[in-house]
Protein backbone atom coordinates (compact mmCIF):
# COMPACT_ATOMS: atom_id res chain seq x y z
CA UNK A 1 0.00 0.00 0.00
CA UNK A 2 1.91 3.10 -1.09
CA UNK A 3 0.60 6.79 0.87
CA UNK A 4 0.73 9.63 -0.48
CA UNK A 5 0.27 12.63 2.39
CA UNK A 6 1.42 15.20 -0.47
CA UNK A 7 -2.23 15.02 -1.34
CA UNK A 8 -3.12 16.08 2.24
CA UNK A 9 -0.88 19.17 2.84
CA UNK A 10 -2.10 20.26 -1.03
CA UNK A 11 -6.15 19.85 0.66
CA UNK A 12 -4.93 21.23 4.07
CA UNK A 13 -6.13 24.65 3.11
CA UNK A 14 -9.67 23.32 2.21
CA UNK A 15 -9.53 21.42 5.57
CA UNK A 16 -8.70 24.33 7.82
CA UNK A 17 -11.34 26.41 6.89
CA UNK A 18 -13.61 23.59 7.58
CA UNK A 19 -12.11 22.98 10.95
CA UNK A 20 -13.11 26.87 11.75
CA UNK A 21 -16.28 25.92 11.18
CA UNK A 22 -16.11 22.88 13.01
CA UNK A 23 -14.91 24.67 15.87
CA UNK A 24 -17.29 27.66 15.63
CA UNK A 25 -20.38 25.26 15.32
CA UNK A 26 -19.11 22.94 18.37
CA UNK A 27 -18.31 26.81 20.39
CA UNK A 28 -21.84 28.37 19.34
CA UNK A 29 -23.70 25.19 20.64
CA UNK A 30 -21.83 24.68 23.60
CA UNK A 31 -22.24 28.32 24.45
CA UNK A 32 -25.84 28.53 23.74
CA UNK A 33 -26.37 25.05 25.36
CA UNK A 34 -24.60 25.96 28.75
CA UNK A 35 -26.56 28.96 29.18
CA UNK A 36 -29.89 27.17 28.63
CA UNK A 37 -28.73 24.58 30.35
CA UNK A 38 -27.82 26.53 33.32
CA UNK A 39 -31.67 28.05 33.24
CA UNK A 40 -32.65 24.71 33.05
CA UNK A 41 -30.50 23.36 35.81
CA UNK A 42 -32.23 26.10 38.16
CA UNK A 43 -35.77 25.55 37.32
CA UNK A 44 -34.57 21.68 37.91
CA UNK A 45 -33.86 22.45 41.02
CA UNK A 46 -36.56 24.79 42.04
CA UNK A 47 -39.64 24.45 44.32
CA UNK A 48 -42.31 24.44 41.30
CA UNK A 49 -43.23 20.59 40.68
CA UNK A 50 -44.83 22.14 37.09
CA UNK A 51 -41.31 23.74 35.98
CA UNK A 52 -39.32 20.29 37.72
CA UNK A 53 -41.48 18.39 35.68
CA UNK A 54 -41.24 20.40 31.84
CA UNK A 55 -37.48 20.35 32.31
CA UNK A 56 -36.88 16.90 33.47
CA UNK A 57 -39.35 16.13 30.31
CA UNK A 58 -37.24 18.23 28.17
CA UNK A 59 -34.30 16.55 29.07
CA UNK A 60 -35.74 13.08 28.77
CA UNK A 61 -36.84 13.45 25.48
CA UNK A 62 -33.94 15.30 23.84
CA UNK A 63 -31.22 12.98 25.74
CA UNK A 64 -33.34 10.17 24.86
CA UNK A 65 -33.05 10.05 20.90
CA UNK A 66 -30.06 10.54 18.37
CA UNK A 67 -29.07 13.69 17.92
CA UNK A 68 -28.42 12.19 14.19
CA UNK A 69 -32.44 12.78 14.26
CA UNK A 70 -32.57 15.69 15.78
CA UNK A 71 -30.04 17.08 12.56
CA UNK A 72 -32.70 15.29 10.27
CA UNK A 73 -35.85 16.66 12.18
CA UNK A 74 -34.59 20.25 12.36
CA UNK A 75 -33.70 20.47 9.15
CA UNK A 76 -36.94 18.78 7.46
CA UNK A 77 -39.55 20.03 9.76
CA UNK A 78 -38.87 23.40 9.70
CA UNK A 79 -40.49 23.94 6.12
CA UNK A 80 -43.46 22.50 8.03
CA UNK A 81 -43.61 25.60 10.29
CA UNK A 82 -42.79 28.05 7.60
CA UNK A 83 -39.17 28.66 7.08
CA UNK A 84 -36.87 27.00 5.22
CA UNK A 85 -33.31 26.77 7.43
CA UNK A 86 -29.87 26.80 5.99
CA UNK A 87 -27.84 23.28 6.87
CA UNK A 88 -25.76 25.94 9.46
CA UNK A 89 -28.40 27.63 11.26
CA UNK A 90 -30.57 24.08 11.62
CA UNK A 91 -27.66 22.12 12.74
CA UNK A 92 -26.96 25.14 15.34
CA UNK A 93 -30.64 24.79 16.79
CA UNK A 94 -29.93 20.57 17.22
CA UNK A 95 -27.19 20.65 18.57
CA UNK A 96 -28.34 23.15 20.81
CA UNK A 97 -31.20 21.18 21.98
CA UNK A 98 -28.89 18.23 22.75
CA UNK A 99 -26.25 20.06 24.45
CA UNK A 100 -28.86 22.00 26.70
CA UNK A 101 -30.04 18.41 27.91
CA UNK A 102 -26.78 17.41 28.70
CA UNK A 103 -25.58 20.62 30.56
CA UNK A 104 -28.80 20.43 32.33
CA UNK A 105 -28.18 17.45 33.72
CA UNK A 106 -24.36 18.22 34.79
CA UNK A 107 -25.41 21.81 36.24
CA UNK A 108 -28.01 20.42 38.05
CA UNK A 109 -25.90 17.54 39.35
CA UNK A 110 -23.31 20.42 41.16
CA UNK A 111 -25.86 22.43 42.49
CA UNK A 112 -27.36 19.69 44.02
CA UNK A 113 -23.68 19.14 45.29
CA UNK A 114 -23.49 22.18 47.42
CA UNK A 115 -24.52 21.28 50.89
CA UNK A 116 -28.50 22.61 51.95
CA UNK A 117 -26.78 23.85 54.86
CA UNK A 118 -25.16 26.29 53.36
CA UNK A 119 -27.55 27.12 51.12
CA UNK A 120 -29.97 28.08 54.42
CA UNK A 121 -26.78 29.72 56.34
CA UNK A 122 -26.92 32.21 53.13
CA UNK A 123 -30.41 32.78 53.53
CA UNK A 124 -30.29 33.46 57.41
CA UNK A 125 -27.49 35.91 56.68
CA UNK A 126 -30.19 37.89 54.48
CA UNK A 127 -29.26 37.02 51.28
CA UNK A 128 -31.53 37.12 48.13
CA UNK A 129 -31.51 33.89 45.93
CA UNK A 130 -29.93 35.38 42.97
CA UNK A 131 -26.62 36.03 45.53
CA UNK A 132 -26.49 32.77 46.54
CA UNK A 133 -26.46 31.06 43.45
CA UNK A 134 -23.89 33.74 42.04
CA UNK A 135 -21.65 33.66 45.92
CA UNK A 136 -22.15 30.26 47.06
CA UNK A 137 -23.48 27.67 44.73
CA UNK A 138 -22.07 28.80 41.39
CA UNK A 139 -18.22 28.48 42.96
CA UNK A 140 -18.67 25.35 44.89
CA UNK A 141 -20.76 23.95 41.55
CA UNK A 142 -17.95 24.89 39.38
CA UNK A 143 -15.70 22.50 40.60
CA UNK A 144 -17.70 19.48 41.03
CA UNK A 145 -19.02 20.00 37.08
CA UNK A 146 -15.79 21.14 35.33
CA UNK A 147 -14.66 17.31 34.85
CA UNK A 148 -17.87 16.15 33.47
CA UNK A 149 -18.69 19.33 31.58
CA UNK A 150 -15.69 18.76 30.08
CA UNK A 151 -16.07 15.38 29.09
CA UNK A 152 -19.23 15.96 27.62
CA UNK A 153 -18.11 19.26 25.88
CA UNK A 154 -15.22 16.73 24.18
CA UNK A 155 -17.97 14.67 22.89
CA UNK A 156 -20.24 17.49 21.63
CA UNK A 157 -17.16 18.64 19.69
CA UNK A 158 -16.77 15.17 17.85
CA UNK A 159 -20.40 15.02 17.58
CA UNK A 160 -20.38 17.80 15.16
CA UNK A 161 -19.55 15.60 12.62
CA UNK A 162 -22.59 14.22 12.57
CA UNK A 163 -24.04 17.88 11.17
CA UNK A 164 -22.29 16.39 7.88
CA UNK A 165 -25.21 14.35 7.02
CA UNK A 166 -27.59 17.38 6.51
CA UNK A 167 -24.69 19.42 4.67
CA UNK A 168 -22.77 21.55 6.85
CA UNK A 169 -19.51 21.85 5.13
CA UNK A 170 -17.51 21.19 8.48
CA UNK A 171 -14.40 18.94 8.83
CA UNK A 172 -16.12 15.56 8.58
CA UNK A 173 -17.60 16.58 5.40
CA UNK A 174 -15.05 18.33 4.03
CA UNK A 175 -13.07 15.48 4.42
CA UNK A 176 -15.06 12.87 2.38
CA UNK A 177 -15.46 15.40 -0.67
CA UNK A 178 -11.81 15.46 -0.64
CA UNK A 179 -11.40 12.01 -0.39
CA UNK A 180 -13.71 11.19 -2.71
CA UNK A 181 -12.54 13.35 -5.97
CA UNK A 182 -9.02 12.46 -4.67
CA UNK A 183 -9.05 8.36 -3.32
CA UNK A 184 -7.11 9.47 -1.12
CA UNK A 185 -9.29 8.11 2.52
CA UNK A 186 -6.57 7.16 4.08
CA UNK A 187 -4.81 10.31 4.18
CA UNK A 188 -7.36 12.55 4.44
CA UNK A 189 -8.82 10.70 7.41
CA UNK A 190 -5.37 10.65 9.50
CA UNK A 191 -5.10 13.93 8.89
CA UNK A 192 -9.06 14.91 9.90
CA UNK A 193 -8.54 12.35 12.54
CA UNK A 194 -5.20 14.73 13.85
CA UNK A 195 -7.07 17.92 13.44
CA UNK A 196 -9.88 16.64 15.91
CA UNK A 197 -6.95 15.22 18.45
CA UNK A 198 -6.03 18.58 18.75
CA UNK A 199 -9.30 20.11 19.16
CA UNK A 200 -9.96 17.73 22.05
CA UNK A 201 -6.55 18.04 23.46
CA UNK A 202 -7.05 22.03 23.39
CA UNK A 203 -10.49 20.66 25.89
CA UNK A 204 -8.28 18.52 28.12
CA UNK A 205 -5.81 21.42 28.75
CA UNK A 206 -8.34 24.02 29.59
CA UNK A 207 -9.84 21.13 31.59
CA UNK A 208 -6.45 21.11 33.68
CA UNK A 209 -6.10 24.47 33.53
CA UNK A 210 -9.75 24.94 34.95
CA UNK A 211 -9.22 22.28 37.60
CA UNK A 212 -6.29 24.04 39.04
CA UNK A 213 -7.81 27.75 38.93
CA UNK A 214 -10.91 26.51 41.18
CA UNK A 215 -9.30 24.82 43.23
CA UNK A 216 -9.47 26.85 46.52
CA UNK A 217 -8.06 24.92 49.09
CA UNK A 218 -5.18 24.50 47.38
CA UNK A 219 -4.60 28.12 46.59
CA UNK A 220 -5.81 29.86 49.15
CA UNK A 221 -6.30 33.27 49.08
CA UNK A 222 -5.79 35.38 46.01
CA UNK A 223 -3.44 38.11 46.93
CA UNK A 224 -5.21 40.76 46.04
CA UNK A 225 -7.98 39.17 48.31
CA UNK A 226 -5.68 39.13 51.11
CA UNK A 227 -4.49 42.81 50.94
CA UNK A 228 -8.13 43.44 51.33
CA UNK A 229 -9.37 41.51 54.01
CA UNK A 230 -5.77 41.01 56.13
CA UNK A 231 -4.37 44.28 55.96
CA UNK A 232 -1.52 43.35 54.33
CA UNK A 233 0.68 44.46 51.30
CA UNK A 234 0.50 41.85 49.05
CA UNK A 235 4.18 42.34 48.44
CA UNK A 236 4.93 40.98 51.92
CA UNK A 237 1.46 38.25 52.75
CA UNK A 238 2.90 35.16 54.18
CA UNK A 239 1.47 31.98 52.32
CA UNK A 240 0.20 29.11 54.76
CA UNK A 241 -1.52 26.14 53.49
CA UNK B 1 -42.82 56.92 82.50
CA UNK B 2 -43.13 53.22 82.33
CA UNK B 3 -44.98 51.42 78.59
CA UNK B 4 -45.82 48.29 78.37
CA UNK B 5 -42.72 46.59 76.83
CA UNK B 6 -43.12 44.71 73.74
CA UNK B 7 -41.02 41.43 73.97
CA UNK B 8 -38.16 41.52 71.40
CA UNK B 9 -39.27 37.82 70.49
CA UNK B 10 -42.90 37.30 70.32
CA UNK B 11 -44.64 33.83 69.22
CA UNK B 12 -47.70 33.11 69.97
CA UNK B 13 -49.46 29.88 69.47
CA UNK B 14 -46.89 28.39 66.96
CA UNK B 15 -48.30 25.08 64.93
CA UNK B 16 -45.80 23.29 62.09
CA UNK B 17 -46.93 20.17 60.47
CA UNK B 18 -44.15 17.78 58.47
CA UNK B 19 -46.70 15.67 56.13
CA UNK B 20 -49.05 14.53 59.43
CA UNK B 21 -46.55 14.65 61.41
CA UNK B 22 -47.13 17.80 63.68
CA UNK B 23 -43.39 19.25 65.08
CA UNK B 24 -45.23 22.56 66.58
CA UNK B 25 -48.54 22.29 68.51
CA UNK B 26 -49.10 25.77 69.53
CA UNK B 27 -45.93 27.37 71.42
CA UNK B 28 -45.90 30.32 72.60
CA UNK B 29 -42.63 32.06 73.51
CA UNK B 30 -41.60 35.84 74.77
CA UNK B 31 -38.55 36.84 74.52
CA UNK B 32 -37.63 40.09 76.38
CA UNK B 33 -34.58 42.64 74.61
CA UNK B 34 -31.09 41.20 76.61
CA UNK B 35 -33.07 38.26 77.76
CA UNK B 36 -31.49 34.62 77.49
CA UNK B 37 -33.69 31.98 76.65
CA UNK B 38 -32.30 28.72 76.71
CA UNK B 39 -34.76 25.83 74.53
CA UNK B 40 -34.81 22.10 76.11
CA UNK B 41 -36.03 18.67 75.99
CA UNK B 42 -35.29 15.70 74.20
CA UNK B 43 -34.48 15.45 70.48
CA UNK B 44 -37.45 15.15 68.04
CA UNK B 45 -39.80 17.84 70.47
CA UNK B 46 -39.04 20.56 68.28
CA UNK B 47 -36.65 23.04 69.06
CA UNK B 48 -34.95 23.45 66.08
CA UNK B 49 -38.38 23.65 64.43
CA UNK B 50 -39.25 26.99 66.32
CA UNK B 51 -36.20 28.42 66.26
CA UNK B 52 -36.47 28.26 62.25
CA UNK B 53 -39.71 29.41 62.09
CA UNK B 54 -38.56 32.51 63.88
CA UNK B 55 -36.62 33.34 60.78
CA UNK B 56 -39.08 31.95 58.24
CA UNK B 57 -36.84 29.12 57.40
CA UNK B 58 -39.39 27.27 58.06
CA UNK B 59 -43.05 28.37 57.13
CA UNK B 60 -45.33 27.79 60.26
CA UNK B 61 -48.56 26.74 59.56
CA UNK B 62 -50.54 29.44 61.97
CA UNK B 63 -49.66 31.33 64.85
CA UNK B 64 -48.04 34.67 64.86
CA UNK B 65 -44.32 35.19 65.19
CA UNK B 66 -42.95 38.74 65.70
CA UNK B 67 -39.47 40.19 66.37
CA UNK B 68 -38.95 43.76 67.46
CA UNK B 69 -42.85 44.51 66.35
CA UNK B 70 -42.35 43.30 63.04
CA UNK B 71 -44.37 39.98 62.14
CA UNK B 72 -42.24 37.45 60.65
CA UNK B 73 -43.56 36.72 57.03
CA UNK B 74 -46.37 38.48 56.77
CA UNK B 75 -46.82 42.76 56.26
CA UNK B 76 -49.38 44.99 56.94
CA UNK B 77 -50.10 47.54 54.50
CA UNK B 78 -53.87 49.92 55.05
CA UNK B 79 -54.99 47.11 57.57
CA UNK B 80 -54.32 43.96 54.78
CA UNK B 81 -52.12 41.35 55.82
CA UNK B 82 -49.91 39.82 53.11
CA UNK B 83 -47.06 37.99 52.59
CA UNK B 84 -43.96 39.11 52.39
CA UNK B 85 -41.84 39.04 49.42
CA UNK B 86 -38.56 37.33 49.23
CA UNK B 87 -36.67 40.40 49.78
CA UNK B 88 -38.69 42.00 52.51
CA UNK B 89 -37.96 38.43 54.24
CA UNK B 90 -33.97 38.44 53.20
CA UNK B 91 -34.04 41.53 54.68
CA UNK B 92 -35.34 40.86 58.22
CA UNK B 93 -33.86 37.75 58.14
CA UNK B 94 -30.91 40.13 58.11
CA UNK B 95 -31.54 41.05 61.38
CA UNK B 96 -31.62 37.92 63.00
CA UNK B 97 -28.60 36.21 63.37
CA UNK B 98 -28.51 31.89 63.38
CA UNK B 99 -26.06 29.28 64.49
CA UNK B 100 -26.47 26.28 62.89
CA UNK B 101 -25.45 22.67 64.91
CA UNK B 102 -23.26 22.27 61.83
CA UNK B 103 -21.58 25.68 61.34
CA UNK B 104 -22.47 25.72 57.89
CA UNK B 105 -19.44 27.98 56.79
CA UNK B 106 -18.80 28.03 53.18
CA UNK B 107 -15.96 26.28 52.44
CA UNK B 108 -14.90 27.86 49.09
CA UNK B 109 -13.65 31.31 50.90
CA UNK B 110 -11.63 31.90 54.07
CA UNK B 111 -12.85 32.19 57.63
CA UNK B 112 -13.03 36.28 57.52
CA UNK B 113 -14.78 35.92 53.79
CA UNK B 114 -17.32 34.24 55.76
CA UNK B 115 -17.58 36.54 57.93
CA UNK B 116 -17.37 39.63 55.26
CA UNK B 117 -20.11 38.08 52.31
CA UNK B 118 -23.23 38.53 54.26
CA UNK B 119 -22.09 42.63 54.97
CA UNK B 120 -21.43 43.00 50.95
CA UNK B 121 -23.95 41.00 49.63
CA UNK B 122 -26.79 42.03 52.16
CA UNK B 123 -25.90 45.42 53.59
CA UNK B 124 -24.21 46.62 49.89
CA UNK B 125 -21.17 47.86 51.93
CA UNK B 126 -17.89 48.53 50.53
CA UNK B 127 -15.62 45.32 50.60
CA UNK B 128 -12.94 47.25 52.69
CA UNK B 129 -15.09 48.63 55.45
CA UNK B 130 -16.81 44.54 55.54
CA UNK B 131 -12.94 43.68 55.45
CA UNK B 132 -12.57 46.06 58.99
CA UNK B 133 -15.71 45.05 60.52
CA UNK B 134 -14.72 40.94 59.76
CA UNK B 135 -11.52 41.57 61.58
CA UNK B 136 -12.85 42.70 64.16
CA UNK B 137 -15.87 40.32 64.78
CA UNK B 138 -13.09 37.41 64.00
CA UNK B 139 -10.74 39.36 66.87
CA UNK B 140 -13.97 39.31 69.07
CA UNK B 141 -14.59 35.12 69.05
CA UNK B 142 -10.73 34.86 70.14
CA UNK B 143 -9.43 34.00 66.22
CA UNK B 144 -7.73 37.47 64.94
CA UNK B 145 -4.96 34.65 63.74
CA UNK B 146 -7.18 32.48 61.62
CA UNK B 147 -8.73 35.16 59.48
CA UNK B 148 -6.91 33.77 56.33
CA UNK B 149 -7.63 30.16 57.40
CA UNK B 150 -10.07 28.19 55.23
CA UNK B 151 -12.82 26.38 56.95
CA UNK B 152 -11.82 22.64 56.36
CA UNK B 153 -8.25 23.96 58.51
CA UNK B 154 -10.20 24.89 61.30
CA UNK B 155 -10.91 22.40 64.32
CA UNK B 156 -15.02 22.44 64.83
CA UNK B 157 -14.65 25.04 67.87
CA UNK B 158 -13.08 26.95 65.74
CA UNK B 159 -15.55 26.64 62.94
CA UNK B 160 -18.70 27.17 65.10
CA UNK B 161 -17.17 30.63 66.25
CA UNK B 162 -16.96 31.57 62.88
CA UNK B 163 -20.11 31.21 61.97
CA UNK B 164 -20.86 33.64 65.46
CA UNK B 165 -18.48 36.15 63.83
CA UNK B 166 -20.85 35.62 60.68
CA UNK B 167 -24.01 36.02 62.72
CA UNK B 168 -22.80 39.48 64.86
CA UNK B 169 -21.20 41.06 61.71
CA UNK B 170 -24.92 41.76 60.31
CA UNK B 171 -25.48 43.10 64.08
CA UNK B 172 -28.57 41.20 64.51
CA UNK B 173 -31.56 41.96 66.78
CA UNK B 174 -31.17 38.90 68.23
CA UNK B 175 -29.36 35.63 67.49
CA UNK B 176 -31.02 32.13 67.17
CA UNK B 177 -28.30 29.54 68.29
CA UNK B 178 -29.46 25.38 67.25
CA UNK B 179 -27.57 23.39 69.55
CA UNK B 180 -23.82 25.30 68.73
CA UNK B 181 -22.20 22.52 70.90
CA UNK B 182 -23.60 19.28 69.53
CA UNK B 183 -21.23 18.44 66.77
CA UNK B 184 -18.02 19.26 68.77
CA UNK B 185 -16.01 17.16 70.61
CA UNK B 186 -16.68 17.76 74.66
CA UNK B 187 -12.67 19.40 74.84
CA UNK B 188 -14.32 22.16 72.28
CA UNK B 189 -17.12 22.46 73.71
CA UNK B 190 -16.01 25.16 76.24
CA UNK B 191 -14.55 27.63 73.68
CA UNK B 192 -17.97 28.23 71.98
CA UNK B 193 -19.79 28.42 75.36
CA UNK B 194 -17.66 30.92 76.51
CA UNK B 195 -17.98 32.82 73.58
CA UNK B 196 -21.92 32.76 73.62
CA UNK B 197 -21.41 34.12 76.95
CA UNK B 198 -19.39 36.80 76.48
CA UNK B 199 -22.31 37.36 73.89
CA UNK B 200 -24.94 37.58 76.34
CA UNK B 201 -23.31 39.55 78.60
CA UNK B 202 -23.11 42.01 75.85
CA UNK B 203 -27.02 42.41 76.13
CA UNK B 204 -28.25 40.25 73.14
CA UNK B 205 -31.08 38.97 72.86
CA UNK B 206 -30.48 35.48 72.65
CA UNK B 207 -32.60 31.61 72.23
CA UNK B 208 -30.46 28.71 72.43
CA UNK B 209 -31.27 25.44 71.90
CA UNK B 210 -29.08 22.98 73.72
CA UNK B 211 -28.27 20.25 75.79
CA UNK B 212 -25.69 22.05 77.87
CA UNK B 213 -27.77 22.13 81.18
CA UNK B 214 -24.96 23.98 83.14
CA UNK B 215 -24.93 27.12 80.05
CA UNK B 216 -28.55 27.24 80.36
CA UNK B 217 -28.17 27.39 84.52
CA UNK B 218 -25.32 30.16 84.14
CA UNK B 219 -26.27 32.03 81.36
CA UNK B 220 -30.25 31.99 81.25
CA UNK B 221 -32.36 33.94 82.08
CA UNK B 222 -34.99 31.93 81.29
CA UNK B 223 -35.57 28.02 80.39
CA UNK B 224 -38.25 27.01 78.20
CA UNK B 225 -38.63 22.98 78.06
CA UNK B 226 -40.31 21.51 75.34
CA UNK B 227 -41.57 18.29 74.51
CA UNK B 228 -43.24 16.25 72.01
CA UNK B 229 -44.38 19.96 70.19
CA UNK B 230 -45.45 21.65 72.91
CA UNK B 231 -44.04 24.15 75.61
CA UNK B 232 -44.33 22.33 78.96
CA UNK B 233 -42.84 24.44 81.10
CA UNK B 234 -41.02 27.73 81.45
CA UNK B 235 -39.35 29.52 83.83
CA UNK B 236 -36.29 30.96 86.14
CA UNK B 237 -32.72 28.70 85.65
CA UNK B 238 -33.00 27.79 89.34
CA UNK B 239 -36.52 26.83 89.15
CA UNK B 240 -36.99 24.61 85.88
CA UNK B 241 -33.74 22.93 87.04
CA UNK B 242 -34.17 22.74 91.38
CA UNK B 243 -37.85 22.60 91.13
CA UNK B 244 -39.67 21.15 88.05
CA UNK B 245 -43.51 21.58 88.13
CA UNK B 246 -44.30 19.28 85.44
CA UNK B 247 -43.69 15.54 85.64
CA UNK B 248 -42.42 15.20 82.24
CA UNK B 249 -39.64 17.88 82.85
CA UNK B 250 -37.97 16.06 86.11
CA UNK B 251 -37.80 12.65 83.84
CA UNK B 252 -36.45 14.41 81.25
CA UNK B 253 -33.51 16.15 83.85
CA UNK B 254 -33.23 12.89 85.65
CA UNK B 255 -32.24 11.20 82.55
CA UNK B 256 -30.30 13.89 81.10
CA UNK B 257 -28.34 15.30 84.64
CA UNK B 258 -27.95 11.46 85.82
N1 LIG C 1 -38.26 18.99 57.04
C1 LIG C 1 -38.82 18.04 57.81
N2 LIG C 1 -39.59 17.07 57.26
C2 LIG C 1 -40.17 16.13 58.02
N3 LIG C 1 -40.06 16.05 59.34
C3 LIG C 1 -39.32 16.98 59.97
C4 LIG C 1 -38.66 18.01 59.23
N4 LIG C 1 -37.99 18.79 60.10
C5 LIG C 1 -38.22 18.25 61.32
N5 LIG C 1 -39.02 17.17 61.26
C6 LIG C 1 -39.50 16.37 62.38
O1 LIG C 1 -40.04 17.23 63.34
C7 LIG C 1 -39.71 16.78 64.64
C8 LIG C 1 -39.12 17.89 65.43
O2 LIG C 1 -37.85 18.14 64.89
P1 LIG C 1 -36.83 19.20 65.47
O3 LIG C 1 -35.63 19.13 64.60
O4 LIG C 1 -37.49 20.51 65.61
O5 LIG C 1 -36.50 18.59 66.89
P2 LIG C 1 -35.38 19.03 67.91
O6 LIG C 1 -36.06 19.31 69.19
O7 LIG C 1 -34.56 20.12 67.33
O8 LIG C 1 -34.53 17.72 68.06
P3 LIG C 1 -32.95 17.51 68.15
O9 LIG C 1 -32.57 17.65 69.58
O10 LIG C 1 -32.75 16.12 67.65
O11 LIG C 1 -32.30 18.52 67.25
C9 LIG C 1 -38.80 15.59 64.48
O12 LIG C 1 -39.54 14.41 64.72
C10 LIG C 1 -38.37 15.64 63.06
O13 LIG C 1 -38.21 14.35 62.54
MG1 LIG D 1 -32.60 20.21 66.55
Amino acid sequence: MDLDFSVALTYLPVMLKATLLTITLALVTQTLGTSIGFVFALGRTSRSRILRFVVWAYVWLFRGTPVLLHLFFVYYAAPLFGVTLDAIPAAIIAMTLSSAAYNTEILRAGIQAVHPGQVEAAEAVGMRYSRIVRHVIAPQAVRIVIPPYMSNFISHTKNTSLASVITVPELMLTSQMVYSSTYRAIEILTVAGLIYLLLTSCLTGLQLWLERRTSYEARGMSRRRRAIFLGKAPASAPREA
Amino acid sequence: MTEAKTPMIDARDVRKTFGDFQALKGVSLAVDQGEVVCLIGPSGSGKSTLLRCINHLEVPDSGNIEVDGQPVGYTTTDGRSRRKSSREIAQMRSQIGMVFQMFNLWPHISAIENVALGLTKVKGMPVEQAAEIARTQMDRVGLAQKCDAFPEHLSGGQRQRVAIARALAMEPKVMLFDEPTSALDPELVGEVLNVMESVAADGMTMIVATHEMGFARKVADKVVFMDDGNDVETGAPDKAFDAPESERLRRFLNRVLA
